[in-house]
């Protein structure tokens, strides 16, 4: 490890755990594939070959632990494991994954590792048959997502956490009591943090108690202290060196992960799935590049392009001033010649930051296997569209709102296999996620056959909670209704599990969809399932716009959502239902007025009404004067001083003005909404 | 030998204030301004700025100056807040200040009332007063709008 400088070492390291990364995926995928065909020797010797590399790579960083684990597991894997280890290869696989995936967690917070014991103990078993059962006591410490909580938070804050396994003696007089006297016993020690089960009294089946203790106290104290005699047979104390440990292989998604605090916990992420790239296959024509680097060079295309419309702008001014000159041709050959150039310049850039959608969905066959597993349900996962291209910052965004949607799906969506046959489906579930292009957006749906959202029981809960009240329910659209399942805090599940129920992730989808310019919608009839729908733009830097004038002002809108534009009249504006409209051959077309807007307001009696299309409904936008159509380079907005829904962002006009481009839902939601009112308080 | 402050001093009004030149980025002439819907009242909206957008803020408006008067005097002082752009329109900016630190004094306690305690101290240079400010404070948008809040509750008392 010394041969390197510090510099360079820390550079191996990061190398290392994004290759890592990737091979851990490798090792999921290769684990799942295992599962469906126990008995094949080649995904044997490519789980072999990959735990091989991960060992190599392990060592020459200095990881001597995860090596070491992953020697012994590359040994017995050798044995010709996959003929006599009648399936339980595939559990040890991801189990491995699992186990590799928290040890480098901790490397790369510098900390201790995890010792893997659980691992080597399904190794050994794989290797001696039957297992060589020594009654040796067995805990899992999977704790339930809030407790991880407690207990990353107590970490956090410095404090040193035991897990404390007890073994109930079985000839234990009074079973009823012995919870009591664990927690007594525990209290004594320290701060409880978390106790399994948490019930007032022992049931017969149970004979382990799994508790996670917050104590200034040394392990062999606490063992001595919690040892009480007839009631426990054997006690286990274990010091936490990170709260990771909680991984196994009950509850394997919902780890925490440390240096998270504890509040960022509420909203669960699969981070050590995340950051791969694409698998290569020849390393050699690949090439990685920080992110950063690609985005300074869009940056650069983006001020090229105002500088395109500047020259443009120019040329045309030089055009009026001397319209018979001949370096006019010359002027415009070039200005062609560099547009194209351009285009392509461009188009190349956007391409290096597309990613197809395969990286966002590799992760989900394993996250639906294990969850499905722990509710008992089994699930089909079908994904379909997985070469469809995306912006990679959109990508990385959408990870989030999509797990939350699956585990939804697979938790609450898609019934117990009885419930299913009871109601004439097949025993298995299907969950599909599917990602397809739709104009200049691109949706990802995520489609579950269970039962589908009950929407009374929605607006039950939502009168229950306080969020809706009874005159709200009268005038609620079944859409409405719908939505708000994306009402922070409101949840259908009877049952909070450790997986979902308490009615966070879909306010979390919601906003982050929102924070992306897209949009969700549910789909859901029941007992045939839902489908949510999420619509994110292709990308987030460079549109096609329409500029148009109101008030004096220059606004700009996505050309890809402009239907069509018409002249039209005041005199043809009709009220409907205290709604602006126009008729459209034959359609009714509500308007939305953009006057307002402004600050300064013109009596302009000749308008334009800009169609637009969103979603499924179509809107005019009534415009002053149409200024013509550019390309624009998006820019944030600076979000804290003006921040707004009505504006999704600015961009810079070739004679270096700022324009302003419009939100179009923001705009529909607000000046749609906010007119109806000002027209009924005048009525 | 004492320390020395050195301040971007601008005026507003009648009176002079300063902040630390290290925030200053440039200072530049009132450009057109593109005003953005919904923005509280003393954003006045967002420049070019060499190809990046910044908005600005009417510091007069923020200061409560009845007048308002476009002059060419008018600057907009182009600061970093926290690690963000932001141009502030003042009546006009020239001077770069010196004050040894020994002459800033604590701002005097009616500063500290209510919604002026973004005050850092006040600077005596040749008999003349130099209002330190932090813009930080100036700009957080709490702080705005609990003087929004209170202006408010003044209307609805005194209506």
């Amino acid at each position: 490890m010394s041969f390197f400088s510090d510099d360079r070492a820390a550079e191996l390291r990061d190398l290392f755990f994004e290759s890592a990364a990737e091979l851990l995926q490798n090792l999921n995928e290769e684990g799942l594939e295992l599962e469906k065909r126990p008995q094949d020797e080649e995904i044997v010797r490519q789980v072999r070959r990959t735990v091989h590399t991960l060992k190599g790579d392990s060592a020459a960083c200095g990881y001597q632990e995860l090596s070491a684990l992953a020697h012994e597991l590359e040994d017995v894997l050798g044995r010709e494991a996959a003929a006599n280890s009648n399936g339980s290869l595939a559990e040890v696989v991801l189990i491995a994954a699992d186990t590799f995936s928290s040890m480098l967690s901790a490397y790369r917070g510098n900390m201790q590792p995890p010792a893997g014991d659980e691992l080597r103990r399904h190794i050994l078993s794989l290797t001696q048959q039957p297992a060589p059962a020594p009654h040796r006591l067995q805990a899992s410490f999977s704790w339930p997502e809030y407790e991880q909580a407690v207990i990353a938070d107590a970490w956090s804050k410095g404090e040193t956490v035991y897990n404390v396994a007890f073994a109930i003696d079985r000839q234990c007089p009074m079973r009823g009591a012995a919870l009591q006297v664990i927690r007594n016993a525990v209290q004594d020690c320290g701060r409880l943090l978390a106790i399994v089960p948490d019930e007032n009294a022992l049931t017969d089946e149970r004979d382990v108690v799994e508790v996670s203790l917050a104590s200034e106290q040394a392990e062999a104290w606490i063992e001595k202290r919690c040892s009480i005699p007839s009631v426990t047979s054997q006690v286990l104390v274990q010091r936490v060196y990170a709260p990771i440990d909680a991984y196994t292989d009950d509850v394997l998604e919902i780890g925490i992960q440390p240096l998270i605090p504890a509040e960022a916990t509420a909203v669960p992420v699969f981070q050590p799935f995340e950051s791969q790239s694409t698998v290569p296959a020849n390393t050699e024509t690949l090439l990685r590049v920080d992110a950063e680097r690609i985005d300074a060079l869009l940056n650069l295309v983006g001020e090229l392009i105002i500088g395109k419309s500047m020259l443009h702008q120019c040329i045309g001014e030089f055009d009026k001033r001397f319209p018979k000159d001949p370096l006019r041709g010359k002027f415009a050959d070039a200005m062609a010649f560099q547009s194209r150039i351009l285009n392509d310049l461009q188009k190349s850039v956007m391409k290096v930051r597309m990613v197809p959608v395969e990286q966002l969905f590799r992760r989900f066959p394993r996250v639906v296997r294990d969850i499905a597993k722990s509710c008992g349900k089994t699930v089909n996962l079908v994904t379909s569209g997985e070469d469809t291209d995306l912006d990679k910052s959109i990508l990385d965004m959408l990870a989030e709102p999509l797990s939350h949607l699956v585990r939804n799906a697979v938790d609450h969506g898609i019934e117990a296999a009885e419930d299913r046959v009871k109601a004439g489906k097949p025993a298995q579930g299907t969950l599909r996620l599917s990602a397809y292009h739709q104009g200049n957006h691109i949706v990802i749906e995520v489609n579950d056959d269970g039962r589908g959202i009950d929407s009374n029981k929605l607006v039950a809960k939502a009168l229950e909670c306080g969020i809706l009240s009874a005159a709200d329910k009268a005038a609620l659209s079944e859409a409405e209704a719908l939505d708000l399942v994306f009402h922070p805090g409101l949840s259908t599940a009877e049952q909070v599990t450790s997986i979902s129920g308490r009615g966070v992730g879909m306010d979390v989808v919601k906003t982050i969809l929102q924070r992306l310019k897209g949009s969700v919608s549910i789909k859901t009839a029941p007992s045939a399932g839902t489908t949510f729908y999420l619509r994110v733009p292709l990308t987030l830097a460079i549109i096609n716009a329409l500029l148009f004038r109101v008030e004096n002002q220059v606004y700009a809108v996505p050309l890809a959502s402009v239907v069509e534009i018409n002249r039209i009249h005041e005199k043809n504006i009709h009220r409907v239902d205290n709604h602006d409209v126009i008729q459209l051959r034959g359609e009714v077309l509500p308007l939305v007025h953009l006057a307002g807007l402004g600050r300064h307001s013109t009596g302009a009696h000749r308008m334009f009404a800009v169609v637009i299309s969103l979603g499924e409904r179509k809107f005019g936008l009534v415009v002053d004067h149409l200024v013509g159509e550019e390309e624009l380079v998006i820019k944030a907005l600076d979000d804290q001083l003006v921040a707004t829904d009505l504006v999704s962002g600015a961009s810079i006009l070739g004679d270096g003005s700022v324009v302003l481009i419009l939100n179009l839902s923001g705009v529909v939601a607000k000046l749609g909404r906010s007119h109806r009112i000002m027209m009924e308080a005048t009525a | 030998m004492a320390r020395e402050l050195h301040i971007v001093g601008f005026r507003i009004g009648r009176e002079t204030f300063g902040v630390p030149i290290a925030m200053v980025h440039e200072i530049v002439r009132v450009p057109e301004i593109t005003a953005v819907p919904e923005a509280p009242d003393y954003v006045e909206g967002v420049i070019n700025l060499r190809g990046k957008i910044v908005p600005v803020v009417d510091l007069r408006k923020r200061f409560g100056e009845a007048e308002i008067s476009s002059t060419r005097k008018n600057r907009i002082l182009v600061a970093e807040v926290e690690h963000k752009m932001v141009g502030l329109i003042v009546d006009a900016a020239s001077e770069v200040i010196k004050i040894p630190e020994g002459d800033v004094e604590p701002p005097p306690n009616v500063f500290e009332e209510g919604e002026l305690n973004y005050v850092t101290g006040v600077g005596k240079l040749s008999g003349r007063l130099i209002i330190l400010v932090d813009l930080t404070r100036i700009l957080q948008k709490g702080e705005l709008r609990r003087l929004g809040e209170v202006a408010q509750s003044q209307l609805a008392a005194s209506a």
